[in-house]
Formats: C-alpha cells, sequence, structure tokens
C-alpha cells in the first residue's frame, strides 16, 4: 500500500517535471491568440440560403490554407467550426489584405490553355535554370525536385470513355509512364519568351501582375479572374497561360464553364485505369453540358488560337489543379483523366471537381482587428492578476488549513506544469492558440482546482471529528471526497463538451481550457493529492500536531475535540 | 447529572462565530429561515423581468452588428473623431464614441453601424493620421448583424443542450428532485447575472457570455457537492426516519464552511482579476469578464444553500415517503449533535445512557465524540496485527 502510494506520487512528479523540462528543452510554448498578441481575425460563413455540404467548406478551408501558406503568414489558424470559418491571421495589420487572403469562391473553371512552363520561369536566374532545355525524361525529375508533392500538372491526358476506348487508351499509354513527356517538352520550348511577354500584354487587373514582377512564388496565390487571359500556377510550381473560362467568347458569366455545369453532380471518381490512377466523371447531357464541353474540347483538340496547347487546365481559386491534353474532338457521356497520378492526388481532384458542383460563396460576418500593444498589455494583465490570485487563494489556504497547505501548493505546481506542457504540446502539433478567453478560463480554473483539496480537507476534519485517526481519516476521507470531486468535475465537463461542440470563436478556446483543467483535476487529485496526503498522514510530520484546530493524535486513543 | 437537553448550550466551549465556523460546529437552522432566502431571490428576480422588460440588455457589438475602432490617444477628441466618420459618409451622429481609461493610456472607443471593408479601412488610416498614432495601433472589430444573432442562436442552443444534458445526468446521478432544483437554482443565478448587467446597462460582450457560462457551470458544481453530501445523509438516517427538511439542515451545516471556502478561493483570483487586471492595469477585455463572474460566483455560492435545498426539500418533503414524517425540526443543539455526526432521536436515547452512566458528558460535541474506551466497560480488544 505505503509502496504504491510512493510510486504514484513519484510517478507523477516524474510525469510533470518531465513534461515540463521536455516542453522547455524543446522550446514549445503555448502560441498566444490574436487577442493576445495583435492580428486580423476574420469570421467566414457561406452566404445565406445557398446549396452547400461540409465537403466544399472543408475544402474552403484547404484553399484558404494554401492561400495564407502562400503569402507567408506566420502562424495562421484557419478552423471549421459548425458552418463557418475562423481564419485567424497573427502579425497581419491591413484589413484589405486579410480579407483577400481569405477570398475564395471553390468555382472550378476549365479554362483552354495557351501555353504552360513546368517551373517559374520568369525569373531566369532563379533555381530551375535547365527546364528550357532539358530532355524529356529529366524534365520529368526536374518537377519532382521542386519539392511539389503532385507531379499531375501538365501531363494528363483526357480521353473519352465511351468514344471509341481501344485506340484512344492506346494514346495514353506513352504519357503514363514519362508523364509530361511530349506535351511538356514542347512548351518549355516556347513558353518562358511566351508567357512572359503574353502575361505582360493582357494585364489588365492587378490580379496578373504577380508574374510579371517575376515574384510569383513570394506573393502567393494570384486571383481567379475567369473573364480574362492568366498566368495561374500549377500545383506542381510551374505556370500556365490560361484562356477565359467562357470558351464561346461570350461574356456574361452563365457562358463561363464550370465543372458544376458541365459535369454531373459527384460524379467524378477517382479509379484505376490502365494500368494508373485517374479521373472519371460523367457529362451532363444537353447543350450546358456536353455540348459545352464538347465546344471546348473540340477548341483544344484542332489546337485552334483559343486551345493552342491541346490543353484544358481544371483551374479553382487561382490554382491549376490539373492541365490535362484533350484527345478526342467531341466526347458522349462521361470523361475519363489519366496521366501519372497517385491514388491520392486522383482522389484530390475527383473531390475538387465535384466540389464545383456545389461553389460555396463566403462572406466575412466578422473581422476582429487587435492592435499588438493592446494585446500585450491585456496578457500583462492577465498574467499579473493571475498571480495576485493565486497568491491570496494559496494565502487564505496556508492560514486556514496551515501545514496540510503545502500539499495545496506543489499540487497547483503539478496541474501548473502538466496544463503548460498540453498547451505548449497542442500549440506545436494541433495548431491550436491560448485566447484571452482561454486565459481566463485557466484563471477560473484555479477555483475548481482548490475546490477539490477544501472538499477533500473539510471531509478529513470530519472523519477526525468523528474520532478516527488521521491515518484513518486520510484513507475514508479521500474516498467520499473523490466520489464527490467525480460527480462535480462531470457536470463541469459535460459543460465544457456543449460548449466545445455547439459555439464558435472565443466561447470554444474557454470551454476548451476549461474541459482540460477538469480533466487535469481529477488526475491530480486521484494520483497526487491522494499519495501526498496519506503519505503525510502516516509520517512524523502530521502527528500530534494541531491540524486545523485540532489535537491529532496518531494512534487516536486520546480524546479529540476542541483545542485552540 | 445534566440534563442534555435543557443546559447543553453551557458545556460547549465558548468560540465566536468564525471560531464555530472553523471547527465545523454550526448549527444553523437554515430550512428555518428559508423564506428569508426565497424572499430575496423573488424580490431580485422581480426587479431583473422589470428591468429586462423595461431597458432590455446593453447588447455589444458582436450582438447587434457594426463596427468598433479603438484609438490611444489622448490627443484625438470626439470631434475630430466625428470629422473623421462624417468625412467617411458615416452618420456621426449616430456613432457612439465613449473614451474608456486605463492606466494612462486613454482609449477613444469608436462604434458605429455596418461599413464596407473599404470605408473601415479608410476609416483606420484617417483616424490614425488625426490622432497622430501608427495606423497599426488601432484595434477594429467588425460583425455583421446577421453573425451577431447567429451567435446569439448558438448560445441559446448550447444552453438548453446543456441544461437537457446535465439533468439527465443528475437524475441518473442523484434523482430527479435534484436535478430539478440544481437547474432552477441555476437558472435564478443568470437571471440575477444578466438582471444585474440589465439594471446597471454594462454592456453585453462574448466574453460575457463565456462568464455568464461559467457562472452555470460553477453554481452546478456547488449545489452538487452540497447534493452529495444530502444523499449520503439520505442513506445515513434512512433507518431514523428523519424528516428530510432535517437531513438538509444537517448537510447544509456540514457542508456549509466547504461552500464558503470554495467561493472564496474562487472569488479570490476573480477579484484580483477585476481590481488589478482591469482597474490598475487598464485591460478593458478582463474587465468584462470579470465583473459578470464576480457577481455569478456571488449567485452561485447564495443560490446552492437558499434556493437548491429549499427547493429540495420542497419537492422531496411531498414524496409519500416523506410525507408522514411531520415532525419538529431538530434545532439548537439537537442539530448540532446530528451534524456531528451523532444519531437521531430514536437512537439517541441509548446513547445518552451510556454516555451519561460512564461519567456525565455535556456537551453536544464531546457526547457524539466519544472515544471508544470512555463508552466502553471493558477495554478494547486489541488491534489484530496485519501487515499494511
Amino acid at each position: 500500500m505505503r509502496r504504491k502510494l510512493q510510486y504514484s506520487l513519484a510517478g507523477i512528479l516524474v510525469l510533470a517535471i518531465g513534461l515540463l523540462t521536455l516542453n522547455v528543452a524543446a522550446g514549445y510554448k503555448p502560441a498566444l491568440g490574436l487577442d493576445l498578441r495583435g492580428g486580423i481575425s476574420v469570421t467566414l460563413r457561406p452566404v445565406q440560403g445557398q446549396q452547400y455540404d461540409k465537403t466544399s467548406l472543408d475544402l474552403a478551408v484547404e484553399r484558404i490554407r494554401e492561400r495564407v501558406d502562400s503569402f507567408g503568414v506566420g502562424e495562421p489558424e484557419i478552423l471549421r467550426q459548425d458552418d463557418a470559418i475562423v481564419v485567424n491571421l497573427p502579425g497581419v495589420n491591413d484589413q484589405q489584405q486579410a480579407l483577400d487572403l481569405v477570398n475564395v469562391t471553390g468555382k472550378v473553371f476549365l479554362r483552354p490553355v495557351k501555353a504552360c512552363a513546368s517551373a517559374p520561369t520568369s525569373t531566369p536566374a532563379s533555381t530551375v535554370p535547365t527546364t528550357g532545355t532539358t530532355t524529356p525524361g529529366t524534365g520529368t525529375t526536374a518537377t519532382d525536385a521542386t519539392t511539389a508533392p503532385t507531379t499531375a500538372g501538365t501531363g494528363a491526358v483526357v480521353t473519352p470513355v465511351t468514344g471509341s476506348p481501344g485506340p484512344s487508351r492506346r494514346v495514353d499509354t506513352t504519357p503514363p509512364t514519362i508523364p509530361g513527356a511530349t506535351t511538356s517538352a514542347a512548351v518549355s520550348t516556347t513558353a518562358p519568351s511566351d508567357v512572359s511577354s503574353t502575361a505582360a500584354a493582357s494585364t489588365d487587373g492587378s490580379t496578373t501582375t504577380s508574374v510579371s514582377d517575376g515574384s510569383t512564388t513570394t506573393t502567393g496565390l494570384p486571383f481567379s479572374d475567369p473573364k480574362t487571359t492568366q498566368v495561374l500556377p500549377t500545383r506542381d510550381g510551374g505556370v500556365c497561360q490560361v484562356g477565359p473560362a467562357n470558351a464561346t467568347g461570350d461574356a456574361s458569366p452563365s457562358a463561363e464553364t464550370i465543372t458544376g455545369e458541365v459535369f454531373s453532380r459527384d460524379s467524378a471518381q477517382a479509379r484505376i485505369i490502365g494500368g494508373g490512377w485517374g479521373v472519371t466523371v460523367d457529362l451532363k447531357s444537353g447543350s450546358s453540358g456536353e455540348g459545352k464541353w464538347n465546344q471546348l474540347a473540340k477548341e483544344c483538340y484542332n489546337g485552334s488560337a483559343v486551345c493552342p496547347s491541346h490543353q484544358l487546365a481544371i483551374e479553382l481559386d487561382g490554382q491549376i489543379q490539373s492541365a490535362p491534353t484533350v484527345n478526342a474532338p467531341s466526347f458522349t457521356g462521361s470523361v475519363q483523366i489519366t496521366g501519372s497520378f497517385t491514388k491520392a492526388e486522383a482522389a484530390k481532384l475527383a473531390q475538387v471537381m465535384n466540389s464545383g458542383a456545389l461553389p460555396i460563396s463566403l462572406q466575412a460576418e466578422a473581422v476582429q482587428n487587435v492592435s499588438a500593444t493592446l494585446g500585450k498589455d491585456s496578457l500583462r494583465a492577465a498574467l499579473i492578476a493571475g498571480a495576485i490570485g493565486i497568491a491570496l487563494v494559496l494565502a487564505f489556504m496556508f492560514f486556514y488549513y496551515r501545514r496540510l497547505a503545502i500539499v495545496v501548493v506543489v499540487g497547483l505546481c503539478v496541474s501548473g506544469a502538466l496544463i503548460y506542457s498540453i498547451t505548449s504540446l497542442i500549440s506545436r502539433f494541433y495548431n491550436g492558440v491560448l485566447s484571452l478567453a482561454g486565459v481566463a478560463g485557466l484563471i477560473v480554473s484555479i477555483g475548481v482546482t482548490i475546490d477539490s483539496y477544501v472538499v477533500f480537507f473539510e471531509r478529513l476534519k470530519d472523519e477526525i471529528r468523528a474520532g478516527r485517526s488521521l491515518r484513518n481519516s486520510a484513507q475514508r476521507g479521500f474516498k467520499a471526497a473523490f466520489h464527490t470531486i467525480l460527480v462535480a468535475d462531470a457536470v463541469s465537463l459535460i459543460g465544457a463538451a456543449v460548449l466545445w461542440y455547439l459555439s464558435v470563436g472565443a466561447v470554444r478556446g474557454f470551454a476548451f481550457y476549461l474541459g482540460l483543467s477538469t480533466l487535469i483535476d481529477v488526475f491530480v487529485a486521484y494520483f497526487f493529492t491522494r499519495p501526498a496526503v496519506l503519505l503525510l498522514a502516516r509520517s512524523k510530520f502530521m502527528a500530534g500536531r494541531k491540524i486545523m484546530g485540532m489535537e491529532i493524535s496518531v494512534d487516536g486513543n486520546q480524546p479529540l475535540g476542541a483545542t485552540s | 447529572m445534566t440534563d442534555l437537553d435543557t443546559s447543553p448550550v453551557e458545556a460547549l466551549p465558548k468560540r465566536s462565530v468564525f471560531g464555530r465556523l472553523y471547527h465545523g460546529e454550526t448549527r444553523v437552522d437554515f430550512m428555518g429561515r428559508k423564506w428569508w432566502g426565497i424572499g430575496v431571490s423573488a424580490a431580485l428576480i422581480l426587479v431583473t423581468i422589470v428591468s429586462l422588460l423595461t431597458q432590455g440588455l446593453n447588447l455589444g457589438l458582436d450582438f447587434k452588428g457594426g463596427v468598433q475602432w479603438e484609438v490611444p490617444s489622448a490627443q484625438l477628441t470626439e470631434a475630430q473623431a466625428r470629422d473623421v466618420l462624417t468625412a467617411n459618409g458615416i452618420n456621426a451622429a449616430d456613432a457612439k464614441i465613449v473614451t474608456v481609461s486605463a492606466s494612462g493610456v486613454a482609449r477613444l472607443r469608436i462604434q458605429s453601424a455596418e461599413q464596407t471593408a473599404e470605408v473601415r479601412q479608410k476609416v483606420i488610416s484617417d483616424l490614425a493620421k488625426a490622432a497622430k498614432v501608427d495606423a497599426k495601433e488601432i484595434s477594429s472589430n467588425s460583425v455583421t448583424s446577421s453573425w451577431g444573432s447567429e451567435i446569439t442562436k448558438k448560445a441559446v442552443r448550447a444552453l438548453v443542450v446543456f441544461v437537457i444534458l446535465v439533468a439527465l445526468f443528475i437524475s441518473w446521478r442523484f434523482e430527479w428532485a435534484m436535478a430539478l432544483s440544481a437547474i432552477a437554482a441555476m437558472l435564478h443565478d443568470v437571471l440575477i447575472s444578466v438582471g444585474i448587467y440589465s439594471i446597471l446597462q454594462l454592456e453585453v460582450t462574448p466574453a460575457t457570455v463565456i462568464a455568464f457560462l461559467t457562472i452555470l457551470g460553477f453554481s452546478l458544481y456547488d449545489t452538487i457537492v452540497v447534493f452529495d453530501k444530502v444523499d449520503e445523509n439520505t442513506a445515513r438516517f434512512a433507518s431514523a426516519r428523519l424528516p428530510y427538511d432535517d437531513v438538509i439542515n444537517v448537510s447544509m451545516n456540514q457542508v456549509l464552511m466547504r461552500s464558503l471556502n470554495t467561493s472564496l478561493a474562487a472569488i479570490l483570483p476573480v477579484l484580483s482579476l477585476l481590481v488589478v487586471g482591469a482597474g490598475l492595469l487598464g485591460a478593458i477585455s478582463l474587465r468584462e469578464f470579470a465583473l459578470a463572474l464576480f457577481v455569478g460566483l456571488i449567485t452561485g455560492s447564495y443560490s446552492s444553500i437558499f434556493i437548491a435545498s429549499p427547493l429540495l426539500a420542497g419537492l422531496k418533503g411531498r414524496t409519500p415517503k416523506y410525507r408522514s414524517l411531520r415532525a419538529p425540526r431538530a434545532v439548537g443543539v439537537d442539530l448540532e449533535r446530528l451534524v456531528l455526526g451523532g444519531l437521531p432521536a430514536a437512537r439517541r436515547e441509548s446513547q445518552r445512557i451510556r454516555a451519561t452512566a460512564k461519567g456525565g458528558e455535556a456537551s453536544a460535541a464531546s457526547a457524539v465524540n466519544q472515544p471508544a474506551h470512555v463508552v466502553l466497560t471493558h477495554p478494547p480488544r486489541p488491534r489484530k496485527k496485519q501487515r499494511r
């Protein structure tokens, strides 16, 4: 029994100290929320009255993350909470910039490709000087080396499924093994000059200037403007110049070819086609579906002025997801895209194409901009107030429980170390942040934690008053007190969980830290407070002393009661 | 031989109120004073309802939508700020401008109706120019009104789910009467806290809502600790057929010190947040939070004693099991004996005989706390040697 208690006590102390040193040594710190260090927080919600599903929201989150990352904002926090998306951008001060960053439409356009380059070419002296003259084989490895996870970019091929399966598939069999061989090699000889000159010529809006500036990758993703000819990045780090999405030349938005209109809803599927992964998708019948697609396909197949490269780009929010070469002039029923896709890439492409069926337009519902000094002031005030609060509580505990209060002090240190470590680890690995509401939640939880001790010690007093020895009282007292603590903490946990699931923003941060500290409270009560007090009760340290105003004898044989 | 029931008080050690509290020897007849508590609460709730109906709540920006800028500058005057707003096409008459002073740094807080992103950004740069501060120093917050109502809707939904879950949990763990009383006490706390915000017309912000939610949790936590004790005592006095009022009185006296201690321990950090954090250091966002908490913690401790328990007694006392037990409440030293772990009247008799036979102990406290060797006529059996 005694051995067990000692193990438990030593275990939790080692755990707390170990975790703390680990975090300090590794330099993990709790990431501070916007309200504590300044920045802009934008809350987005789908514009009411439109049809959307969770997947398109998740996809929007992913798009925003890619955008924000491409602009190099440090430690952004992008979360989907129910049907709202919260984007926290620390250190950003310009509201307009923040709103631009989160502006994603989710529309997937099909745009004819004018020309492609497999890597950023407008900066000649940059990292990939060899692209222009490489042989097909090394060309592929070059794109692989540009850290892009997907090599799907330009090597894919579009073929009709139902048309003439035999011959057309034979056409694809060359590209899948050496992706991008013929196409990218052909394009790359012309692209460098072509892309930059036409881009400069066609700039009619500020959105396309990023390429002609020669700083494509550093300024982030450009905005999609389906009405003009644009130079847009591909997923594998290259760029393509694409024409307007309205293949027919009609300027009205309804003429834009978006996947949602051309393809049947949720019909895009990743599957194995001819030995490699690809995507099949069904065409909607009628002039707005099949008709529109075939119009575009014909232009590309023929390599007309609209689509000289034979490629058709699938573009989502300013990024080309894939630009397959069109291998047939007309399609009926369905389309398949093949190339050197991995299973994940094919699935991703299918998901993108499906999401185009339900594009989501988001609205910035709340924009909060906290200046860095205001944040710092709040943090400092919260910390100082917290420290004074704890000091007051501890002073009160010492006054009331005398020596037993040592257990409270060490216990609070253990809880503190655990909470700090867990918060740091969460900040490090799960992108969570500690906001002002969270800090407040923690300060409140001091009260809850102290309560566990008070419940236990009062219980202990009851038992002693009933004539039991200290040693016996500690054991019985803990059993009864722990019962109470469990029930009361369960209610707190229910509250925290409900708040966490059903609320947005600050309330959520608060709920999280309330829940965390409640769990730690139970944990510390059982693994620290219990062994600590039980061992103290057996030791000479408490024997014969006035504890809580009562004379204690170790064996309980002397009359107890009032002595002070 | 002293009669226990006629003059026991003299035999108790003389102690101050605090001393009695400290030693856990209270014998407050809470149930006898239940109408005080209920009366005070009824009055407060009445005032709250009247205030809510007449002036309503001063809802902050996040609930009704709009824009708020905060400029840290002593130089910027209200008139200048209004000029900036007018220059940007905002109706300055509708704007609300207040100076939020905090430890040395005055902040001008400007609120207006919803604006477009361009206007918001323009106002920031104009304000920065007028106040001669860096635009980065200006904080702003803009919320659409639809989002505001969404937040409110979400908070209400969370509250309803929370109440249902907690009611189920308490019913499962204890009993339905306790669930009902605990939730009534909790709603009482929230109503009174909201009432204070309404009466003083303090601004309700998301931080305030968080604080109200905390109050819910704390109020329940407090009540459950009391009820846990009631539950335990119900089992303990089951065979003694003690009226429910007595059981509750005993339980409340037993947990009184814990309730006071806990409340004090919880209020101290909040008070520090309020006085030091918000008052001296001037963190306004802390004040909004701490004030609601402070009010809530006090009502929470109050309601667990004066609302939840009388309600429980009312509900349980009417059940068939307890309706027949209409004995006069134990008060004074009888109550104290029960509180200290003695037995109720039926068994008390035999114990008194034994105790008085030995040496005429008088105090209720000591009568209950007789160690074994005083009561027993023979020495206790030696403890078995057991490996521990």
